[in-house]
């Protein structure tokens, strides 16, 4: 190791050159071939020099040596400008990455890929829009909870007819059996996907904490409207039934839930 | 909520409600205003047009009942309900 590491030593500056002709004896009466191998090996990546220098053993011509001097500096600066635009090309692609997250917000808004809302939702619409009489759609509903909540959570009609344009109420009705008052979230979801983005809920009881008290039982409305945009949707030609879910959560920490495997959430009908 | 896991495929993104959410009716104020709409629906098969009246008027019980935000019902869609008050009554079950 400590021969290659002198041999590239000596062929990469060339005034230590009398360590290479007190060295270079050594090395040929020891490793002759292995010291070839590395000389050549080393050229090629650091020093890119002709092989004849080494068995001129001499300091070199002054003519050469400014010659390979000039080609010396003019492969740095060609290293230089490579390295550059490396540089450049790395730093542009950190840059594009971070660029990418508003660009693709932006696409997504534009072309609506992933569900994103549909840039001009208008609230406002409620009041101007109008009823798309002939198309008849029936809306199911499914009420669901959580393992560890302890409700009675159903809804009180299974379905209803609707028209895209007119605003509807339904109904769910959740009741607390227990004797503590337990803290219930929901959410909810539509299916299929793609309608989603046409039911609109003006109010209902979502994603907001709601307390039962012990033994209470509440109806809860939710008041929506299907997009009268609905009806011109070429991929909602054939859609007929949607289906709206409501799945409620416990909001509290610290309730005991129930044993696995002993549950007493009842039975929806 | 939705499992699909395609770039293109659209999935499910569930809305906050544009008026947030109705705070619930502990005292059951307005529950005999939802009973007539339920047996308005049942009675309609479950049309919900021919029940907007009702439910026009249990918002109306929760806007008084301090259930609900006080709205014009125009805003509520109701715009129609709203013009003619003479059919109103003839159309009362």
């Amino acid at each position: 190791m400590l021969l290659s590491i002198f041999i590239r030593e000596s062929l990469c500056y060339p005034k230590n050159s009398f360590l290479l002709t007190s060295t270079h004896s050594c090395i040929r009466g020891l490793q002759v071939q292995r010291a070839k191998g590395i000389h050549s090996y080393c050229q090629w990546f650091l020093c890119r020099r002709v092989p004849s220098r080494l068995n001129i053993q001499k300091r070199g011509v002054k003519s050469r040596k400014s010659q390979t001097r000039s080609q010396e500096d003019d492969w740095r600066k060609r290293n230089k400008t490579v390295l550059t635009y490396i540089a450049a090309a790395g730093v542009g692609m950190i840059g594009l990455s971070y660029a990418a997250v508003p660009l693709y917000r932006l696409y997504c808004q534009a072309s609506g890929l992933g569900g994103t809302a549909v840039a001009g939702h208008n609230a406002e619409q409620v009041e101007t829009m109008a009823p798309v009489k002939d198309r008849v759609l029936k809306i199911t509903f499914n009420a669901d909870t959580h393992a560890s909540i302890q409700w009675n959570f159903r809804p009180q009609q299974s379905e209803i007819y609707v028209v895209p344009g007119e605003t509807a109420l339904a109904f769910y009705r959740a009741k607390n059996p227990t004797d503590k008052p337990v803290i219930g979230i929901s959410t909810y979801n539509v299916v299929p996907f793609e309608a989603g983005q046409y039911f609109n809920k003006i109010q209902c009881f979502c994603f907001e904490e709601q307390r039962l008290n012990p033994k209470e039982e509440v109806d809860m409305p939710v008041f929506f409207y299907i997009d009268p945009e609905f009806d011109e949707d070429p991929r909602m030609a054939r859609v007929d039934t949607i289906t709206l879910s409501y799945t409620f959560f416990e909001a509290k920490e610290g309730q005991k839930l129930p044993l696995p495997g002993y549950s007493l959430t009842s039975q929806h009908s | 909520m939705s499992t699909a896991m395609n770039f293109s495929s659209k999935s499910f993104r569930p809305r906050a409600p544009d008026k947030g959410s109705f705070p619930l009716d502990h005292f059951g104020e307005c529950k005999a205003f939802k009973e007539k709409f339920m047996t308005c629906l049942k009675d309609n098969s479950y049309d919900n047009s021919l029940c907007r009246l009702q439910s026009k008027e249990y918002l109306e019980c929760r806007m008084d009942n301090q259930l609900m935000a006080k709205e014009p019902l125009e805003k509520l869609g109701f715009k129609d309900l709203l013009d003619k008050p003479s059919q109103e009554n003839q159309v009362k079950p």
